[in-house]
């Protein structure tokens, strides 16, 4: 994930019901906090990674039309928010970070007077509050005033909220913030439920990396207000530069020729020879798809066969989300 | 089991009606607070004055003492009559205005509310239109509400005595002058609760803004000073509602200068709802 990575795709073509967002910009009070965003998403799980104060949240509600932009253009849904934003917000759901509770009301009726205010009709916002309530969990508790909840049980609440008028996207925004771990694995399966299974867009904004990698099949990556990278989540990794553990006995002289003739820079860690390999050079993958590492392992293997290098050991250091992500912000 | 095996399923439309969504706010608005029985006995003791004045009504009217019930004064059937009523109510209007709107935007703002509301399909029309309707309907409740009930009765125990205009025009002076005040006080209201997140505090400015601008224009009238009588909040209502019920205007200040204040507040609520009321706060 370097300079040479996929960028975002501002004339990427999406379907009606994706987003599009071109040159968004938004200041508060003058002070910029998006800064000429532009990207096409389509319907499925994207996650929204940032250091706090990178505008994460803010561009989620430019997304659903809560505030007036300072230049440029977003649609949602087909919808253009700076013009339709009311009608675009009948499909969207959202799930705030802090608050997003009304005290003095049960659950149940929480979640069937913000489905009416979507415009679902009385009787129906009430039967759908009990079906989403059953769906994420809260079936004995929905009676209960939603201000007595415990924290993980307000953050199921507002995820019920977010879905009563079955909206085709939701953004979330810091779902698991507050949670216990069991509670927040749940509330991820929920999330990915929705998202793999359900056809929802999920647009998860968090500085959580493990919740992105469990629940996301791509990441926007914002700092400062300029969005920095996009990137697909799989098991194939991003970075060109990958490093495999060598171990091995034989001719050393031979197999570090071998390798430096592979464009490898080799370091010696006692028995262990890390060996780091840029697979854009081997024709290992691209960017936009991701590096194959196994092109880099058939290279290594066969100088070691040219070299008579017996080896014990190859294996590819696993590059996490966390380290590739970190690198990307930092520089 | 997890608890995604329930199975999540997309919504089908009954086809249901639809109600606005500032109709759906009011509803919830005005139902919450009826909740409780303390509010309840509040509102029945803010008609107390309407069953007195009732009682006074019934026992002329079937005394045969008809003309001192058309003359002027608190209880006289006449437009004079109501609106010595309606600012009789100016006690209750105060009460349980404080109890029911203060926290309307307030709660809101504390619990980030307004990001839930403003993620939905709705206006700031809506938004406000809704919570000014809760306290319209509970300013109706000790105001307008009884005079219907008066005017019904009157004309029920003397119907040759009062004639249509107690059926008809007296309802409609009483409508228009409730409206026109209680979307004013609404707005005020509103825009006190949106500037703050406690309902204590916003029940303090409320307090001073009411009782307190009365004390200064009885202070200043009793030093012989009338034009500070132009600051009394609730007085500049009754003044002006002098031309809805034709009669004297009630403050030594001229219903165009009451005017002018009533305007002037209600341009300054806007404005100040429409600074705070928004999903996002921007600190600056």
């Amino acid at each position: 994930m370097d300079g040479s990575v996929s960028k975002v795709n501002p004339a990427t073509t999406v379907p009606d019901s994706g987003i599009r967002v071109s040159d968004l910009t938004f200041a508060y009070a003058r002070r910029p906090v998006l800064k000429g965003i532009s990207c096409a998403l389509e319907r499925r799980a994207i996650g929204l990674l940032g250091p706090n104060g990178s505008g994460k949240t803010t561009l989620l509600r430019c997304l659903l039309g809560q505030v007036p932009l300072s230049r440029g253009q977003v649609r949602v849904a087909g919808h253009d928010m700076a013009v339709s934003a009311r009608r675009a917000r009948a499909r969207l759901g959202w799930m705030p970070e802090r608050g997003g509770v009304i005290p003095g009301m049960s659950g149940v009726g929480l979640t069937a007077y913000l489905g009416e205010l979507s415009g679902m009709p009385a009787r129906d916002a009430m039967q759908r509050a009990h079906e989403v309530l059953h769906y994420v969990g809260l079936a004995d508790e929905r009676y209960r005033r939603c201000e007595d909840y415990s924290q993980g049980m307000k953050q199921r609440l507002k995820l019920a909220q977010a879905l009563v008028h079955d909206p085709q996207w939701l953004f979330l925004d810091e779902p698991t913030s507050g949670l216990d771990p069991q509670g927040r694995v749940s509330i991820l399966e929920l999330i990915r439920d929705l998202a793999w299974n359900k056809g929802l867009g999920v647009i998860l904004s968090t500085h959580l990396l493990a919740d992105v990698e469990a629940v996301c099949r791509e990441i926007l990556v914002l700092k400062d207000g300029v969005l920095l990278t996009r990137e697909k989540v799989d098991g194939k990794a991003r970075d060109p530069r990958q490093v495999f553990e060598v171990e091995g006995f034989g001719n050393e002289e031979a197999f570090r020729s071998g390798l430096d003739r592979l464009g490898a820079q080799v370091l010696r860690d006692n028995r262990v020879w890390l060996v780091t390999l840029d697979l854009d050079r081997l024709g290992g993958g691209d960017a936009g798809s991701g590096f194959d590492a196994g092109v880099g392992t058939g290279a290594i293997l066969k100088v070691a066969a040219e070299t008579d290098f017996a080896l014990r050991r190859l294996r590819r250091r696993p590059v996490t989300l966390a380290e590739e992500f970190y690198r990307l912000v930092e520089a | 089991m997890p608890v995604y095996d329930r199975g999540y399923t997309h919504w089908q439309p009954s086809g249901g009606t639809t109600l606005p969504a500032w109709l759906v706010i009011a509803r919830r608005g005005v139902s919450e607070p009826l909740k409780r029985r303390w509010l309840l006995l509040l509102i029945l003791m803010a008609w107390v004055p309407a069953i007195v004045k009732g009682g006074i009504i019934y026992f002329k009217l079937k005394a045969g003492d008809l003309a001192d019930l058309l003359g002027g004064g608190w209880a006289s059937i006449g437009p004079d009559g109501f609106l010595s009523f309606l600012e009789g109510q100016r006690f209750f209007v105060f009460v349980l205005l404080a109890i029911v709107g203060a926290g309307l935007i307030a709660a809101d703002r504390r619990d980030n509310g307004l990001s839930l509301y403003f993620s939905r399909p709705l206006s700031l029309v809506d938004y406000l239109g809704g919570k000014a309707a809760v306290i319209v309907f509970f300013y109706f409740m000790v105001t307008l509400f009884p005079s219907y009930a008066l005017c019904l009765l009157a004309y029920l125990v003397a119907p040759g005595a009062t004639g249509p205009d107690m059926l008809l025009l007296m309802p409609l002076r009483a409508t228009a002058y409730c409206l026109v005040s209680g979307m004013s006080i609404a707005l005020v209201l509103l825009a006190f609760s949106s500037l703050g997140k406690r309902s204590i505090f916003v029940m303090v400015w409320w307090a001073i803004m009411v009782t307190g601008t009365e004390a200064i224009a009885a202070v200043a009238g009793g030093l012989g000073s009338t034009g500070l009588q132009a600051v009394n909040f609730l007085g500049q209502y009754h003044n002006l509602g002098s031309v809805f019920f034709s009669t004297e205007p009630r403050l030594e200040v001229s219903v165009t200068v009451s005017l002018g204040m009533i305007l002037v507040w209600t341009a300054l609520a806007l404005l100040v709802l429409r600074r705070q009321v928004r999903p996002v706060e921007v600190v600056s």
